[in-house]
């Protein structure tokens, strides 16, 4: 066993130990847990045995191992960075939505909110009766 | 500007909100809305986070600032002053460009197209009058779009990204911007097109000056837009 195979395997240990005990935290579902060791045992078990890549994708029509998992990590970086992409314009729609909620509540806060109920509406009293002058609490 | 005597009706002046994203412009922004009120009291200023003292300057404008904490992008302000004056009993929204290149009386034109109840949205179209006032190569960019936008939104149209607009209260409530930065003045086509509201185009002036030519878009600018607005339309 070459010494990276073992520091491999200590790396992939501990990514494992620090699973279950975030597990057991309630920090991960369970599901997510069990999903991610599952790779890590993989992980673990190629670390060992090397040439059980090659064998699995001879089985599948793919010259080498090592192109297998290049194969395989090319599809889930591409998942990843849609669903971060996805998930970041969720995040900046949720956002622009608060920070428009803000802007709106204190310009009205500025000058007490029974002002703002159906102002205007088009009947036509002279503007200066409708705006606030020093209606803005500063 | 021009002192010409912008004749509009009172009550149609007050019942029309004027928003104005202001990202930045506190050197121009105080003029334009004083010149505006003059015309149109009711209007809204939304500072986008401006870190030149545009809120001061605006605050000082027009009792209608708002001020979004983070920078959200020219369709998200737009929006945002959008729901104030809606909730503040707007019956028209005007949409206004804060560098001064539009002008009060034709956005009066505008309005009073809507308020008549000739059109339940009026776009600024500078392409209807004298094309020359318009820089060549901002021609030629806009001819895309508008070409872009025929395929794209298949509504044919002379001008788009033309910061000036007017709709009337229903139509406003209908049509919601998500897109948050500039692919804004597209998505408003396509859900115009979608809509079947009733769109007229009205022949506007754009001044341009050094410091709207400055702050506007440069041609490398179409493209990010109009990939903002595919994403958007794929995405929904």
């Amino acid at each position: 066993m070459t010494a990276f195979q073992i520091f491999l395997i200590a790396a992939l240990a501990a990514v494992g130990v620090t699973l279950v005990a975030l597990a057991l935290r309630g920090a991960i579902g369970r599901v997510a847990a069990l999903l991610w060791l599952a790779v890590v045992s993989a992980g673990i078990v190629f670390a060992v045995a090397p040439n059980l890549t090659t064998v699995i994708a001879r089985a599948i029509g793919i010259s080498r191992g090592t192109d297998l998992l290049l194969y395989l990590l090319v599809l889930v970086v591409l998942y990843g960075f849609l669903a971060i992409y996805l998930k970041l314009r969720r995040v900046r729609r949720e956002l622009t939505l608060l920070v428009r909620e803000l802007a709106i509540r204190e310009a009205s806060a500025g000058r007490g909110e029974p002002r703002g109920e159906g102002e205007p509406r088009g009947e036509g009293a002279p503007a200066g009766n409708r705006e606030p002058g020093g209606g803005r609490t500063t | 500007m021009a002192e010409t005597a912008v004749s509009i009706d009172r009550s149609v002046a007050l019942g029309t909100w004027v928003v104005i994203p202001v990202f930045n412009e506190a050197v121009v922004i105080a003029r334009v809305v004083r010149e505006l009120r003059e015309v149109f009291p009711n209007v809204v200023c939304v500072d986008d986070g401006s870190g030149d003292g545009s809120w001061e300057a605006v605050r000082a404008a027009t009792p209608h600032a708002l001020r979004h904490l983070v920078n959200r992008g020219q369709g998200a302000a737009l929006q945002t002053g959008t729901a104030y004056a809606l909730r503040r009993g707007a019956e028209r929204i005007a949409h206004f460009d804060a560098d001064g290149q539009h002008r009060v009386e034709d956005l009066a034109r505008m309005v009073r197209c809507v308020a008549d109840g000739d059109c339940d949205i009026a776009l600024g179209d500078r392409f209807g009058g004298d094309v020359t006032r318009v820089p060549a190569g901002r021609r030629l960019l806009l001819r895309c779009a508008v070409a872009f936008h025929r395929v794209a939104s298949g509504i044919a149209l002379n001008d788009v990204h033309n910061g000036l607009r007017v709709l009337s209260r229903p139509a406003a409530e209908r049509i919601e911007l998500t897109a948050d930065r500039m692919a804004h003045a597209s998505e408003i086509i396509d859900l115009i097109a979608r809509s079947g509201l009733r769109v007229r185009q009205v022949p506007v002036t754009i001044d341009y000056t050094d410091y709207s030519r400055a702050k506007g878009q440069h041609w490398t600018g179409g493209f990010r837009i109009m990939f903002h607005y595919l994403v958007g339309r794929a995405l929904g």
